[in-house]
């Protein structure tokens, strides 16, 4: 058994790894990626879009200097989307071609089936790679119930079938990120399989904490009054909550406004600069230059 | 942080104390199952347990799978692991076991009391429903298949017999997505030179695409407001038997708020599944503010639930205590993010019906079918309409 702090140091040191990165990891999930690697089990992020999912899957591939290769799910991906594909138009060029050949049959076609012609798709992609790399498999909510069960079926053993070469083992087994918004219920199996972190809006602290992180050009007492209003905002009944990205972008806008005293800075101004925080029309309706005004004055 | 370490074996005391917790979990409603006890132990190998704060963030990514379990987690983690006196959340959990008996007649099981549903006594009772139901007509309840006189045993069996044939209709609903397949309308070109691999170029083999069978989703938001008491618990039923079918079924119901029942309906043991209805359906059978309800289903359900193929089923007797014109752009908003949008209407089927109430005349532009539906036989009767406005 480890000794407690020698695990408690791990994780601070993971910790200490993503913020070398840009991204500022909570405790709760630097114990989960740890485990992830102990258990061999895939991590599973759900969350409301805009909290920084898809950040995770890139800030480890960083941080293990993996190759990150993403699966972007989407209504109606299939399998072979996700897997393989035979490269047809150079299998046709290649059969015109051996027609002058002397070889047998069998000897052709076992060259027009051969990995040459194969068209690796991100998920024998990540199968087959010689270092093991982070696999995300972005909105997994979006594919269908069928992808998902398929999806678990590679999850379980690693390894895939092609009809026409065998079975393909994985050469190194990916770490795998699973991110989901919640537009539909995943299946329990899924679920099992992978280790659960529900993704928040993040605090004031770790929000400020990023905007230091990634852009250092935005002062001080302009990057805390910017977090404060955003936290503000997201308190609102809104019917999208500003993310990460969005404050980010509003930062860079209020630096490109010119712009560094919210609580000083016009009303006015204020507003025009939310057009890269708030983007839904009912959303800038609700944000009235008065309500701009009592939170800027707030902060 | 382990309190009962010592005894005559000590890795073993700890042992049987890391895997009960697995099951006080199952009993507080996680979804664990056996294997999580072992990978508890390997959790606590890797991890150690003298460090509760890594423990309880490691357990916390293993055991749990859904937002509600994440969120209860910290708690229950305290009030098994922290030592008694130190346990200051327990008293403040709510006590999730304890039926709330108070609302126990409100609710869809079998093998309760018919005097206790509402409305059974018929003769008694008649009167009352009728101020209740604002003017709906007298006939209306001469209906002879209206669902509050049937035994309740039956009722089940018909119910999701009824609620099996609409998720087999369901199903033969086509999407423009299309997919490879062995006969159909169009010819798939990438396919066909696929297959024409295996003949040496020469296309013998044609395939074809043919749109694809994708069940819509479905999300009812159903009344339960005292207005509609007579019938909500009808079609709590139905919800239930239709989540049994089909899994995409999402259930709110609503009076002056909005909640989801989906899990609750979901949940496989009955008596648990009514329990849970109890604690979820405070104020039932009050006023209604349909309006605001749906506003609140837009804000918080709407933006990840519905989406381009979803029908969205409304059942409610249209009497709102709000604004129409509330009611009226919340329904706007629905109907543009939805597929469909059908409202179920138990009072239409009485002869002489027409939609008078405030809040029904604000929602009809926005319908794509409007349905009467008081009892099985109305639902049925309404059936082929509803499947034809899902298609």
């Amino acid at each position: 058994m480890t000794s407690p702090s020698q695990r408690m140091s791990e994780l601070i040191g993971l910790q200490q790894q993503f913020a070398a990165v840009g991204y500022i990891a909570d405790r709760s999930l630097a114990a989960a990626l740890l485990l992830m690697t102990d258990l061999g089990r895939q991590l599973l992020l759900v969350g409301d879009a805009g909290v920084g999912k898809t950040e995770v899957a890139k800030a480890l591939a960083q941080v293990r200097s993996a190759r990150l290769i993403r699966l972007q799910c989407y209504e109606g991906l299939d399998a072979h989307a996700a897997m393989y594909e035979w490269n047809y138009q150079r299998q046709l060029l290649a059969i015109k071609l051996l027609e002058q050949d002397e070889r047998s049959v069998a000897a052709k076609e076992q060259d027009i089936f051969s990995e040459r012609y194969l068209l690796k798709r991100p998920l024998l992609d990540a199968i087959t790679c010689a270092t093991p790399p982070v696999l995300l498999i972005d909105e997994v909510d979006r594919a269908d119930e069928a992808f998902e069960a398929y999806l678990l079926e590679l999850l379980s053993d690693f390894q895939m079938s092609i009809p026409e070469l065998g079975t393909v083992t994985a050469t190194s087994v990916p770490a795998v990120v699973v991110t989901s918004n919640g537009m539909r219920e995943l299946s329990d199996a899924l679920r099992r399989r992978c280790l659960y972190q529900y993704v928040e809006y993040p605090s004031f602290d770790k929000e400020l904490a990023i905007i230091e992180a990634k852009m250092p050009e935005v002062g001080g007492s302009l990057a805390r009054q910017t977090v404060q209003f955003v936290q503000s905002v997201r308190r609102l009944d809104l019917r999208k909550k500003p993310g990460i990205a969005e404050t980010l972008d509003w930062a860079a806008a209020l630096l490109r406004l010119g712009i560094a005293e919210l609580d000083r800075e016009s009303p006015e101004r204020i507003v025009e600069s939310l057009a890269a925080l708030i983007k839904t029309r009912e959303d800038r309706a609700g944000l009235t230059r008065e309500v701009v005004a009592r939170i800027a004055q707030a902060c | 942080m382990l309190s009962c370490a010592a005894v005559a074996d000590p890795a073993a005391a700890l042992r049987s104390r890391l895997t009960g917790f697995v099951g006080f979990l199952r009993v507080n409603r996680f979804g664990v199952g056996g294997g999580d006890a072992l990978a508890v132990l390997e959790t606590a190998e890797r991890v150690g347990v003298f460090d509760r704060d890594v423990m309880r963030w490691s357990l916390q990514a293993l055991l749990c799978v859904r937002c509600d379990e994440w969120q209860r987690f910290d708690r229950l983690f305290d009030a098994y692991f922290l030592p008694p006196n130190r346990r200051r959340s327990w008293d403040a959990l709510p006590n999730e076991r304890e039926p709330d008996l108070r609302l126990a007649d409100a609710v869809p099981e079998d093998g309760g009391d018919a005097s206790k549903t509402p409305g059974a006594d018929r003769d008694v009772d008649d009167q009352g429903a009728q101020d209740e139901r604002h003017g709906a007509s007298r006939e209306e309840s001469q209906v002879p298949a209206d669902f509050r006189t049937l035994d309740r045993g039956e009722d089940l069996v018909d119910i999701a017999a009824l609620m099996r044939r609409f998720a087999r209709r369901l199903k033969r609903i086509a999407l423009r997505r299309e997919v490879r397949s062995r006969r159909g309308r169009r010819l798939d070109l990438p396919g066909t030179i696929r297959r024409s691999v295996e003949s040496g170029g020469t296309p013998i083999r044609v395939a074809w695409k043919n749109r694809r069978r994708i069940r819509p989703r479905l999300v009812l938001l159903l009344d339960v407001s005292r207005s509609m008491s007579a019938y909500s618990v009808f079609f709590l039923r139905l919800a239930r038997a239709l989540t049994a079918e089909l899994s995409d079924v999402h259930c709110f119901v609503f009076h002056t708020r909005i909640v989801s029942v989906t899990d609750a309906l979901a949940d496989t043991d009955p008596k648990r599944a009514q329990d849970r209805l109890h604690i979820l359906s405070e104020g039932w059978a009050g006023g209604t503010r349909i309006g605001e309800s749906l506003d609140a289903f837009n804000r918080i359900h709407a933006p990840r639930l519905v989406h381009s193929r979803t029908a969205v089923i409304v059942v409610s007797d249209g009497y709102d205590s709000g604004e129409p014109e509330r009611l009226a752009a919340a329904l706007g908003a629905i109907a543009r993010r939805a597929r469909r949008v059908v409202w179920l209407n138990p009072l239409a089927g009485s002869p002489g019906f027409t939609p008078t109430a405030r809040g029904m005349r604000a929602a009809l532009p926005h319908l794509d079918l409007f349905a009467s539906g008081a009892d099985l036989a109305s639902i049925e009767r309404a059936l082929p309409d509803i499947v034809a406005a899902l298609s």
